[in-house]
């Protein structure tokens, strides 16, 4: 019987993945050798060296993957709701005892090894999202299931965030993926995108350009679900004409008091009142969606600047209005950012070849071998290598998701999609920041930049996803 | 059913969220790859550097292989800043090392310390024993790079060799080939032939890291490439002859330029007062070449191809060739002259000499009245409508002598001299003007400037007797057959050889049987003469002497003029009488004249207010 189940594991598991996950391994060890080899060094196999390690980390990631098989699919939803506890002590004892590495508190220290318990908690949170998601008695839309999943999701980035490590933290806000894939209410899901964007529009656009473009937005997607786009125009073009009417008349009555912005917040507003009587006399309920989005939004671009100047520290707002364009310091802010796109850029088609690149070589990139990984795979391989391993990413995710919809289970369905999404994340910040379209957030290339804890804890959550794959093939041979 | 259905639809949205990150990533890289070619000039600033390489710069022979010019090996001491270790470094030690004063080392520190990262020169001519010193103490962020300064073996020749300078800003702006840090050649020689002397700067490309340690050569080496030393020069000059001539001229205020007429060889070129070349080399340049922009006589200044003095007597050669030509004038022609030229109320005084003389003696004993003849004829030759006419077609045959012009020799700052023309006349004596107003131009006065380069080339031309070849300073240049064919060309003059012989009596007799050159009598060498006095604001008249020897075949042809000298017997003559007798002779056997020479004392009020 242990025989017979062990050897239909390995027939079992969807092979696809491991491939394109080794493949992606090897990558990173290679680049990760030529992110930190040194010309002349007396033992090339010395363990001081980065590359080494690494190949240690692979082999116990290997192990750990092999574990992770061997366990039983009902372990997994049986440990959740432990694992997360677990994961949030873990988190607070960091807090408390942890180490500060580059200004975040977040690291376990056990002699030369160093561990950072945040990747082990997006295992767990995904695990417990999961779990929350397949009750039988959930309903992703009712208010009370929507607000547990919430917390699931917030009480690991709030102690993340208070290590100051926003990064990491702000991977956990990609379970928004996972939500829309089980269905929550798209009116939910594009206030939050919008938020999100306003947030970041709202340091490069003068105020009155962003309620413009609010209220514009609100008029039109309320026009989109009740049609009668003629009316929502003149409401707009009346609007914009009070607007100046009453800041002309101000001007006159007491000139200073209200500029043009004030006299359209106002007319707007003031607006409301009657379209909200509109609304219930002619019952378009509907209407009330753009309107609360409207004074929602509003509030909250009031505490944006707060938002930027308290919680995020002075490094991370230089690093978000440098990656916005509102400062250039290309020796200071913009070094890191500047010199990764210019190792980048100078790799050409097909790049200076493995140990060639001079700007990785003479280490002009700084974090070369950990977050900045992808500009070793730039520069010394070119637009053939990075193609390649972006490719090989977007596999795996798509693979991913793909395993979660031939599932049977939720559980199983949302622990794919967790795992997807929070890949996803991570490749689009990582590499979006060394190419200039993301600000700088130190968080790794999954399963490329150096480091022992991303790496096990990315190969386990992965091989999670696999094994309850394999048991959901298992399940299907019997019954068809 | 339509619950799954939802599901599907949503995993494919989430499908095109996927993908279209992945494009984003994917456009974004290809165009940073594939497209912008910026990055890749920009990660060669990064880790590139050029490190320049400079030549050995040219050496100049004399013509009998003795070093005029010499290049000797030193460093120039650079820095850069940015890698100064961060607990700064022993100054006094390396001021020490390398004999700077604190203060300037500390102000050149300052200066490199706005641009950190950039190599910046702390110091110059640095010697090799200082260097090997330096390299032994091993201070960080300093480095010394090879440079070649010259050195002068016989310290002669100051103005003649020019000297060679960093490139200045205005310089740079015109030539755009240099580079901040290049050495020019900025007069005489060094100028003259720059482009020969300079080679070609070597380029090492290295690569650097983050620290701006070098790591290695770029490419192999692919793209370097080694100095080229500059090619040496074989000049005209015979250092010893310079040698006597700067010694000679010591002291006075004046030039003498031998050449050899065969050739338009420049044996000898002497502007005085010189100075050591050696000084306007090393850290002491500045100060050096301060004081001698002080010097109110300007030993910068290069009189020999510069100056413009009146020719005085030695004019008389080109009237009298000039009379001949025009048939107004021949040798046997006897004009009266009773201590000088009376014409109306016009007089032209002159010393006393047997009347009537012809050409021959006119030449040899320097007649005034003579001259005035043969000018006035040449003016007022019937053949020509007027004494405008006249006086341009004299201007023709003064040109053809190679006055009033640029003689087209190698040195670059050459001046031309000043013949004046019919128009200048017209506009001093507004239009009224005849022979006789000018007058003073017929014995070498008057408006007349000439170049001691000219000068000598009238002796030249005299000696070969209607031609001349433009005098030059350089005989051979490596690597090259042959100099620029300008040398190489006979230039005849307007007047026909067959006129000379008559001149040239006059000269040896002025020298041998009686006139006023006599005493630059030599045994056996036959030598031919003409004195010149010329009248000048300034003092004194300046003495000149024109002469060449032997009288057939002449091997050297000099003018020497000695500002304020007086009569052109008591100062140039016995100068250039010198000088011709120890370039034919190899030796002086009258050293009381030599004393004579050396002790001489002139007395120059223009200069010396």
């Amino acid at each position: 019987m242990t025989a017979n189940r062990y050897t239909g594991l390995s027939e079992r598991v969807d092979l696809w993945t491991i491939l394109l996950y080794v493949l992606i391994v090897v990558a990173g060890a290679v680049s990760i050798t030529a992110a930190s080899y040194k010309e002349n060094t007396a033992n090339v196999f010395a363990f001081s060296h980065f590359y080494m390690k690494q190949l240690l980390w692979i082999g116990v990631a290997w192990v750990a993957a092999l574990v992770v098989l061997l366990l039983d699919k009902r372990f997994y939803h049986m440990l959740a709701y432990p694992a997360y506890a677990a994961g949030l002590c873990m988190l607070l004892a960091a807090l408390v005892l942890g180490k500060e590495v580059n200004g975040a508190k977040a690291w376990f220290e056990f002699g030369s090894f160093r561990v950072q318990p945040a990747e082990f908690v997006k295992i767990a949170t995904a695990l417990a999202m999961a779990r929350v998601m397949s009750a039988y008695t959930f309903s992703i839309n009712r208010p009370r299931d929507l607000l547990k999943v919430g917390m699931v999701i917030c009480a690991p980035l709030m102690i993340i965030i208070l290590q100051n490590d926003t990064g990491s933290g702000i991977v956990l806000c990609s379970f928004l993926f996972v939500l829309y894939r089980e269905g929550l209410n798209k009116w939910l899901c594009i206030p939050v995108v919008l938020v999100a964007t306003l947030f970041i529009a709202s340091f490069m656009l003068s105020p009155m350009v962003l309620l413009i473009l609010l209220i514009v937005l609100c008029t039109c997607s309320e026009a989109m679900m009740n049609g009668m786009w003629r009316s929502r125009i003149i409401y707009m073009a009346a609007l914009a004409l009070a607007a100046i009417l009453l800041c002309t008349v101000m001007h006159f009555i007491a000139p200073g008091v209200l500029s043009l912005y004030g006299a359209l917040l106002t007319v707007t507003l003031l607006s409301l009142v009657g379209v909200g009587i509109y609304a219930d006399r002619v019952n378009l309920r509907n209407i009330f969606i753009p309107m609360g989005l409207f004074v929602g939004v509003l509030l909250f671009l009031s505490t944006t600047g707060y938002i930027f100047e308290n919680v995020l520290r002075p490094h991370q707002q230089n690093r978000i209005l440098s990656f916005l364009g509102v400062i250039s310091d290309p020796r200071g802010i913009d070094y890191n950012v500047n010199q990764s796109k210019i190792a980048i850029g100078s790799g050409g088609l097909l790049g200076k070849g493995f140990l060639q690149g001079t700007q990785i070589k003479y280490g002009f990139v700084p974090e070369r071998h950990t977050d900045f990984i992808f500009c070793t795979i730039g520069e010394d391989w070119g637009f053939v290598g990075a193609m390649t391993v972006l490719v090989l990413l977007c596999l795996l995710i798509l693979r991913l998701m793909h395993m979660g919809e031939l599932q049977q289970e939720p559980f199983g369905r949302i622990y794919c999609y967790c795992v997807a999404s929070i890949l996803l994340f991570h490749v689009l910040v990582n590499v979006g920041m060394t190419i200039g379209l993301m600000p700088v957030m130190g968080i790794p290339l999954p399963y490329i930049s150096y480091g022992g804890s991303s790496l096990i804890a990315f190969t386990i959550m992965l091989f999670i996803a696999v094994r309850l794959d394999a048991s959901m093939r298992r399940f299907s041979l019997k019954n068809y | 059913m339509s619950d799954s259905y939802a599901g599907h639809i949503r995993m494919r949205v989430l499908q095109g969220v996927v993908i279209a990150v992945f494009v984003v990533l994917a456009g974004r890289v290809a165009w940073l790859q594939l497209y912008d070619a910026r990055y890749e000039e920009m990660a060669k600033a990064n880790v590139l550097r050029h490190v320049v390489e400079y030549p050995p710069r040219g050496e100049v022979l004399d013509r009998n292989g003795e070093y005029l010019v010499q290049s000797r090996e030193c460093y120039d001491l650079m820095v850069i800043y940015s890698e100064i270790g961060k607990r700064g470094f022993d100054t006094l030690r390396m001021c020490e090392v390398l004999g700077l004063s604190r203060k300037r080392l500390e102000r050149e520190l300052a200066n490199a310390r706005m641009r950190p990262q950039a190599p910046r020169v702390v110091a110059n001519y640095i010697s090799k024993e200082d260097k090997l010193r330096f390299d032994e103490c091993n201070f960080r962020g300093f480095y010394t790079v090879y440079r070649t300064v010259r050195r002068y073996p016989n310290h002669v020749g100051g103005n003649l060799l020019g000297f060679v300078s960093e490139v200045t800003p205005n310089y740079l702006k015109y030539h755009p080939d240099y580079q901040v840090g290049d050495y020019v050649g900025l007069s005489g020689v060094e100028s003259a032939y720059e482009p020969v002397l300079k080679g070609r700067k070597g380029v090492s490309i290295q690569e650097v890291d983050t620290h701006g340690a070098i790591k290695g050569s770029y490419m192999d080496g692919f793209f370097d490439s080694l100095p080229e030393p500059g090619q040496y020069l074989v000049s005209t000059i015979d250092s010893r002859l310079q040698l006597l001539g700067e010694e000679l001229m010591e002291g006075k205020v004046g030039a003498a330029v031998a050449i050899e007429p065969s050739t338009g060889e420049i044996l000898m070129m002497v502007s005085s007062p010189t100075y050591d070349p050696d000084e306007l080399v090393g850290r002491e340049r500045g100060n050096n070449y301060m004081k001698m922009l002080g010097n109110k006589r300007g030993p910068l200044f290069n009189r020999a191809v510069k100056a413009k003095y009146p020719p005085g007597s030695t004019f008389k050669l080109v009237q009298g060739l000039i009379g001949l030509q025009e048939g107004v004038l021949r040798p046997s022609d006897l004009h009266a002259c009773h201590m000088g030229y009376q014409a109306g109320r016009m007089k032209m005084a002159c010393h006393y000499h047997a009347s009537p003389i012809d050409l021959r003696f006119a030449v040899a004993t320097s007649c005034n009245a003579y001259f005035c003849y043969v000018f006035r004829d040449i003016l007022d030759n019937p053949k020509y409508d007027g004494v405008r006419e006249g006086f341009a077609a004299w201007k023709e045959y003064v040109e053809s002598f190679g006055f009033g012009r640029k003689l087209g020799s190698d040195f670059l700052d050459e001046g031309s001299g000043y013949v004046p023309d019919a128009d200048f006349y017209d506009r001093r004596y507004r239009g009224s003007w005849n022979s006789l107003t000018v007058l003073s131009l017929s014995i070498g006065q008057g408006e007349l400037g000439c170049t001691p380069l000219q000068l000598a080339n009238l002796a030249a031309i005299v000696a070969n007797r209607g031609y001349y070849y433009i005098p030059h300073i350089v005989k051979r240049i490596e690597g090259r057959d042959s100099l620029d064919r300008r040398f190489y060309e006979r230039h005849y003059t307007m007047v026909e050889p067959r006129h000379f012989e008559p001149i040239v009596e006059g000269m040896w007799r002025g020298v041998h049987v009686d006139g006023t050159s006599t005493s630059a009598y030599l045994e056996g060498l036959d030598v031919c003469g003409k004195t010149g006095t010329a009248q000048n604001p300034h003092g004194k008249d300046h003495s000149t002497f024109l002469s060449f020897a032997p009288r057939n075949n002449p091997r050297i042809a000099i003018s020497v003029y000695v500002e304020n000298g007086g009569f052109g017997a008591s100062a140039a003559l016995p100068i250039a009488s010198l000088l011709e007798e120890f370039y034919l002779t190899d030796t002086i056997q009258r050293p009381e004249l030599l004393e004579y020479v050396k002790n001489m004392n002139i007395h120059y009020p223009f200069y010396d207010r």
